[in-house]
């Protein structure tokens, strides 16, 4: 638990009226710290306690992340993202990847085009279907799986052999 | 040790800039050498190099009293040439049995080099020198014991990466894979069976890409001169799954796939109905990406449905409504309406346009993915099939074809283009995930079986078998020109999203996305591999 030593109105500390500012009783501001962290930032501070594990999970937390340099935000992706698995997910197999990759190609500029997010949005798809064989069981995934489960997005998560 | 020699001070001041090593077609002694005194022609610089680092790895593993002895016993009989003291120096540190004596210092250097293995040259009793420029681009008829020269090379077109390989194993191996060939479309079929033995001694002593190709073309070629014809080449199950390896491993089905799906959803643009018929439906690994870009697009996803055409299968699992399910499971997900029907055809030609039952106002898309050029097996296939697709007025046809021409009518020819194709993408192979886990070995290696396969069927099987009839896009335009066809031009969307796609992949930078009058092409290095191409009836 966090404690903050709040300074009193008048700049000076009352005795009789000292509050402590418990973090965990003010989600939104929790909340809201976190939106402005890094990827890694979010993971460590998944470790702190249950209820900051919890808000981590929340998708709202990673769309945020996931689109906070792209102005605006594409229209209607919310739904697509959710069905094929959510932003954590999008986030951690296609953003990242796509972004630290493309961002050594490129000179500068944070902002990521439309076209690298609709290209992250068609790799989470096909990674989507991928998955749709491996719970396809025996028959039909079997045709595919044998021993080691193929993913085509498997090329995204090594680092690039540049 | 070397970079002692090149003292600026000795650069004389016209500049003559003589780089190590020099030109080979100088014929001059080389100058900075000269001023220290030794007599080195130029065009020996090469192996003068090579000599001196084969002396220095030498001395290396030497005891201190082999050395001295070498400096006493050693009989140098003109110090001033360099080449024949480092000869010298090197037989005298590595005894060598006894060749007969020849003047090419490049051979002996590398015979001594290959562990103190003698080459077995003499290609075996069955063989008698081949005259000629068959082999080895030699005027005269070559004495007892082969010789090659890097230098009088047969030109092979520049496009070639076999020549990157310097090795003389590897020139050689191309020689005999070229004299073997000529040698089976002479039907010299004594001679082909000893070259082909050849090869495959020669293609052990290679690395990496060379090797698997020069092994994969080795079998091909002994199956044509056995006559033992691969069995069951159309096992389809087997061929998705090598696929599936093939679409992991490299770019180049992703990419035919991206840049498809660009064109029909630029085609379908504003179209509230569509209705894509796929001829190369395999496992349907092209249709999620579509689908997520018809949901996303704005103005919502329009009512989608899908045909596929597949080959029968050989055990019982009906696969095409399998990938059907599979497709109607994730469209379902994302909200995109979703009609599928699956087709079993041996052929495409046994198809006829009123089985697909185009409903009014539905806009279609035709899409083949290294579909087509198997039609040209049987004649008038191909056009039996355009004709059908044009009966189906489609907005837009979508065809992806292999960049080469494997259907000349001389075997020769056909060998040399697919050997060199091959090379190539089996070069880039090479570079996916070298050393790196981001491709798995099982992935790779069957990646190559599934290129071995339509080496094998190129090289080795005629007529009908002989489905791997690939066509330059050259070709294939006056084809679809013929049928009533025009180019749309793909645009620059798909050429974007093409060359980020390709940037993603590790060995990104050996692909080359290139645009040829609206066609878009994916090659390695220099050479496109594969053409991505749309049409419209005109």
């Amino acid at each position: 638990m966090v404690r903050l030593r709040a300074v009193g109105e008048h700049g000076r500390e009352d005795k009789n009226t000292s509050k402590t500012f418990c973090i965990n009783d003010n989600i939104d501001v929790l909340i809201e710290i976190l939106k402005r962290l890094d990827d890694k930032s979010i993971g460590v501070a998944a470790c702190v306690c249950r209820l900051w594990c919890a808000l981590t999970r929340n998708d709202a937390l990673w769309e945020h992340l996931c689109f906070r340099q792209l102005s605006p935000p594409p229209e209607g992706v919310r739904t697509v993202v959710a069905a094929l698995g959510g932003y954590r997910r999008l986030y951690t197999v296609c953003v990242k990847p796509v972004l630290t990759r493309l961002r050594k190609m490129k000179s500068g500029g944070e902002m990521w085009t439309r076209h690298e997010v609709e290209l992250s949005l068609s790799l989470f798809c096909v990674d989507y279907y991928e998955r749709l064989f491996l719970a396809g069981g025996g028959g039909g995934g079997g045709r595919i799986a044998g021993d080691a489960p193929p993913s085509s997005l498997m090329f995204l998560c090594k680092a690039v052999n540049v | 040790m070397k970079r002692d020699h090149f003292n600026p001070d000795n650069f004389s001041s016209s500049a003559n800039p003589k780089m190590w090593p020099c030109q080979p077609d100088d014929s001059g002694v080389d100058e900075l050498f000269a001023v220290l005194g030794y007599n080195v022609k130029s065009s020996d610089m090469a192996d003068v190099a090579h000599k001196i680092e084969q002396l220095e790895e030498a001395m290396g593993t030497f005891h201190q009293e082999g050395l001295s002895q070498l400096a006493d016993e050693t009989v140098h009989y003109n110090p001033s040439d360099i080449a024949s003291w480092l000869e010298s120096m090197i037989s005298g540190l590595n005894p060598i049995p006894e060749f007969e004596s020849s003047s090419d210092p490049f051979l002996e250097s590398s015979t001594s080099v290959n562990s103190q293995m003698p080459l077995d040259l003499d290609f075996g009793s069955d063989l008698i020198a081949i005259p000629g420029k068959a082999v080895y681009p030699r005027a005269q008829p070559p004495p007892k014991k082969l010789k090659t020269s890097i230098a009088s090379a047969v030109p092979l077109p520049p496009a070639t990466p076999l020549l990157v390989d310097s090795q003389e194993n590897g020139i050689r191996l191309v020689h005999t894979l070229m004299a073997c060939a000529e040698a089976v479309q002479q039907e010299n079929f004594k001679l082909a069976e000893a070259l082909v033995k050849n090869i495959g001694f020669l293609a052990v002593s290679q690395a990496g890409a060379m090797r698997k190709v020069a092994t994969y073309f080795a079998e091909a070629l002994a199956r044509r001169i056995y006559k033992l014809y691969p069995a069951n080449q159309q096992d389809s199950a087997f061929n998705d799954l090598l696929q599936m390896h093939f679409y992991e491993t490299c770019p180049y089905l992703k990419f035919a796939h991206f840049t498809a799906n660009q064109a029909i959803l630029e085609a379908f643009a504003g179209k509230t109905r569509v209705h894509v018929i796929d001829f190369s439906m395999k496992q349907g690994m092209q249709w999620p990406a579509l689908l997520q870009a018809l949901a996303l697009r704005p103005g919502g996803p329009p009512s989608f449905r899908l045909t596929g055409i597949g080959p029968p299968s050989h055990d019982e699992t009906d696969h095409l409504q399998e990938v059907g399910w599979r497709l109607a499971q994730l469209a379902e997900s994302i909200n995109v309406e979703f009609e599928y029907r699956g087709f079993v055809a041996s052929s495409l030609a046994d198809l006829d346009a009123a089985m697909f039952n185009i409903r009014e106002g539905e806009t279609v898309a035709v899409n083949s993915i290294f579909e087509l050029h198997q039609l040209l097996a049987r004649p008038g296939a191909i056009e039996k099939v355009l004709q059908m697709v044009s009966e189906l007025k489609p907005k837009i046809l979508t065809v992806v074809e292999q960049e080469a021409n494997h259907n000349g009518s001389a075997f020769l020819d056909r060998f040399t283009e697919s050997l060199h194709y091959y090379s190539t993408l089996f070069d880039s192979l090479e570079s996916c995930g070298v050393g790196e886990e981001s491709v798995s070995v099982q992935d790779k290696v069957m990646s190559e079986v599934y290129l071995g396969r339509q080496i094998c069927n190129v090289v080795a099987c005629e007529g009908v078998d002989r489905v791997e009839r690939h066509e330059t896009l050259e070709q294939w335009k006056t084809r679809f020109g013929s049928a009533g066809f025009e180019a749309v031009h793909l645009g620059s969307n798909a050429y974007k999203q093409a060359s980020m796609l390709l940037a993603l992949f590790a060995g990104g930078d050996g692909y080359r996305v290139d645009e040829n009058n609206g066609c878009l092409m994916l090659g390695w290095h220099t050479r496109p591999l594969i053409a991505t191409s749309a049409w419209k009836l005109s």
